[in-house]
């Protein structure tokens, strides 16, 4: 595997822990830690499919709808630049996005620019052992504050499973072409109580389409 | 659509309910023609799996005509028959192509319920919890089926659904143990358990070269069919039978070559240790009734093979291990790959191997169902396989 990427997806100064690769000179890297009014997320995937393929679907920031769950829209404003709108029920949220490193087949990186959410974040795609396929792995911030904890309330998952599930998503489309999903299936009558598990076992959040 | 509903602990219920729908491009419908309650069914009816949800469908074993296919599905249509595998599996992902079937990772829409857990997710069943998918299941007169593609087995033949429909299953199931306990010709295998999953682990280990198989359990109905089956019984309940003691008499005191766990977390005990697990379970200090998983790790032979077909959920408690890392033995356990074992075992059923119709004792309609989810857990009625055709109305 190759080394972790020091390159700071954040504007300011990082620990050199803080890119998404988890060897450095030969040792184990944990993931960030929480601090300062920062979350922390790092996940990673096996994914059947080549780096090239991958860092392209990734790439293909208009398409993240597809994908990302509760992303409406995605539009490309500028060369490194694209505009997030983000929809739960009636209600949106927007920001602008900026490419901060693009390395094909290899690597992105990104930050929010302005908007209704602080993150950053950045992807890195390596080949497995063994050439069992390639290790997809995300490491995303997010500043905690008055933006981020309205963000959380918003989207109704905590923000660290959602990187976490977009990635599997992610994982599913590459690997099958569908997102698998299990609502709007027949059943008989929930009752009140099952209304409010529904939502414990995370089938509030809508699944995205898996196409466009 | 007709559909039998879980509605809470011991409570079954037959509703009409929507019918189900194409959500994804390698889904497909299925007008179910015929469909069974497994054992597996009793751990959800007795509340011994959790994530179940008032309303979920029930029915993992089902088998039928194809209604309509979603547009990727490029090798089904319209008008086919079709055995369904309970196991959901993508054909794509790293565990599938290692054969792994049931650790599909892409076909759990809920993976995360099991990684918090397990670790890591397994494959979706059909109507078997929220944890392991919230697919719908097969109890019903329709069925939605993703990765139609790679599961359903087309039946090109014209034998009766009767005969095919456990390939859903436990046939397939019974043979994996079998194939699990790594039986080498001239072995002895014993096997707790006569119900469907044990008799077809029975039938299974002959045909894999056992010398003498010998089977476990309480309900003479069951006993007698194994032995017809060639095996030698032991009845446990008997007052006078230790098992361990006929395990080891019936092998010259080393203990049987391999050991085949069909009964899994509900076990029943007639000694103190029944009523131990019992208590513990009710304290939530244990989640399952292992006195099966104990009695095989202590009977089995030195370096002999432990093959786990019974389902097992959570935490046990008074587990053996120093027995088994002292004998050396091999453990081998989880959900069928079911994948691996449809065609082949199909190819057996064509030629005339094996008929696996010979266990079902009762034939019902899906209104009779919550009556027979009682029936199977109490294992009266001398049942021993109960078989629903959903379209069959109910004789007044
Ligand atoms: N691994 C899989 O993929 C898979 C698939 C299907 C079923 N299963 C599991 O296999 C098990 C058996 O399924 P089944 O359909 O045959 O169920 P079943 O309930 O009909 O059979 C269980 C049998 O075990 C017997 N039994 C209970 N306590 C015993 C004891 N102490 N010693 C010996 N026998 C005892 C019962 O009398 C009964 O005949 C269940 O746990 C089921 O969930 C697993
Ligand atoms: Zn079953
Ligand atoms: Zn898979």
């Amino acid at each position: 595997m190759s080394p972790a990427l020091n390159e700071k997806p954040f504007a300011e100064e990082l620990p050199a822990a803080s890119a998404a690769g988890v060897i450095l000179d030969g040792r184990y890297l944990p993931p960030p830690e929480d601090k300062d009014g920062k979350l922390w997320v790092r996940t990673s995937a096996l994914v059947q499919a080549d780096a090239q393929e991958l860092y392209a679907m990734w790439h293909d920031v208009e398409a993240a709808p597809a994908w990302q769950e509760q992303i409406s829209q995605v539009v490309t404003t500028g060369e490194r630049i694209s505009h997030w709108t983000m929809q739960s029920d009636e209600k949106t949220i927007e920001w602008d996005s900026e490419i901060l490193a693009d390395e094909p087949g290899r690597r992105i990186a990104w930050r929010s620019i302005g908007g209704e959410s602080d993150n950053a974040g950045e992807v890195i795609f390596e080949e497995a052992p063994g050439g069992r396929g390639t290790i997809v792995t995300v490491l995303q911030e997010f500043r905690m504050g008055k933006l981020t904890s309205a963000w959380e309330t918003f989207v109704g998952r905590n923000p660290k499973q959602a990187v976490i599930e977009n990635l599997r998503h992610f994982k599913a489309l590459a690997e099958t072409g569908e997102i698998p999903r299990a609502k709007h299936q027949p059943h008989g009558d929930r009752g009140v109580i099952g209304k409010m598990k529904a939502s414990t076992y995370g089938e509030k959040v809508p699944i995205p389409s898996g196409s466009n | 659509m007709k559909a039998v509903c879980w509605m809470g602990k011991s409570k079954v219920e037959t509703l009409t309910v929507e019918d189900p729908q194409l959500l994804n491009p390698h889904d497909a419908i299925i007008k179910i023609t015929r469909t069974a309650i497994c054992g597996s069914d009793l751990h959800l009816y007795d509340g011994f799996i959790p994530t179940m949800e008032s309303g979920d469908i029930l029915g993992h074993e089902f088998m039928g005509i194809v209604e309509e296919a979603g547009k990727e599905v490029t090798n089904l249509r319209r008008g086919d028959r079709v055995v369904v595998p309970f196991t959901i599996a993508c054909g794509n992902c790293l565990f599938c192509k290692k054969k792994i079937w049931a650790a599909c990772d892409n076909s759990n829409p809920n993976a995360h319920l099991m990684e918090a857990a397990y670790g890591y997710s397994g494959s979706g069943l059909f109507g078997y919890s929220h944890m392991m998918g919230g697919y719908a299941g097969g109890q019903a007169q329709y069925a939605r089926v993703p990765f139609a593609n790679v599961g359903p087995l087309k039946i090109e033949n014209d034998l009766p659904d009767e005969k095919v429909l456990f390939l859903s299953d436990i046939f397939p199931t019974g043979y994996m143990a079998a194939e699990n306990a790594q039986i080498q010709p001239g072995d002895t295998v014993a096997v707790w358990g006569c119900g469907p999953v044990g008799q077809f682990a029975i039938a299974s280990a002959f045909m894999l070269g056992a010398a003498r198989v010998i089977a476990i359990d309480r309900l003479p109905e069951r006993l007698e069919m194994a032995r017809s089956l060639g095996a030698i019984t032991v009845d446990y309940s008997e007052e006078d039978v230790s098992v361990l003691t006929a395990l080891k008499d019936l092998t010259g005191g080393i203990g049987p070559d391999a050991c085949i766990d069909a009964v899994g977390l509900e076990a029943h005990s007639a000694q103190l240790q029944g009523t131990y697990d019992k208590i513990k379970v009710a304290l939530l200090m244990e989640t399952d009734r292992p006195s099966v998983l104990r009695q095989a790790i202590q009977a089995i032979r030195k370096g002999g093979t432990l093959s786990v077909p019974g389902v097992y959920g959570g935490l046990l408690d008074k587990v053996p291990f120093g027995a088994a890392f002292g004998k050396g033995i091999t453990m081998k356990m989880g959900q069928t790959n079911m994948h691996n074992y449809m065609k082949p075992l199909l190819e057996r059923i064509e030629n005339g191997q094996i008929d696996p119709s010979y266990i079902i004792s009762h034939r019902i309609t899906l209104d009779q169902a919550p009556e027979m989810y009682k029936v199977w857990r109490d294992k009266k009625e001398n049942v021993t396989k109960i078989v629903i055709d959903p379209w069959a109305e109910t004789a007044a």
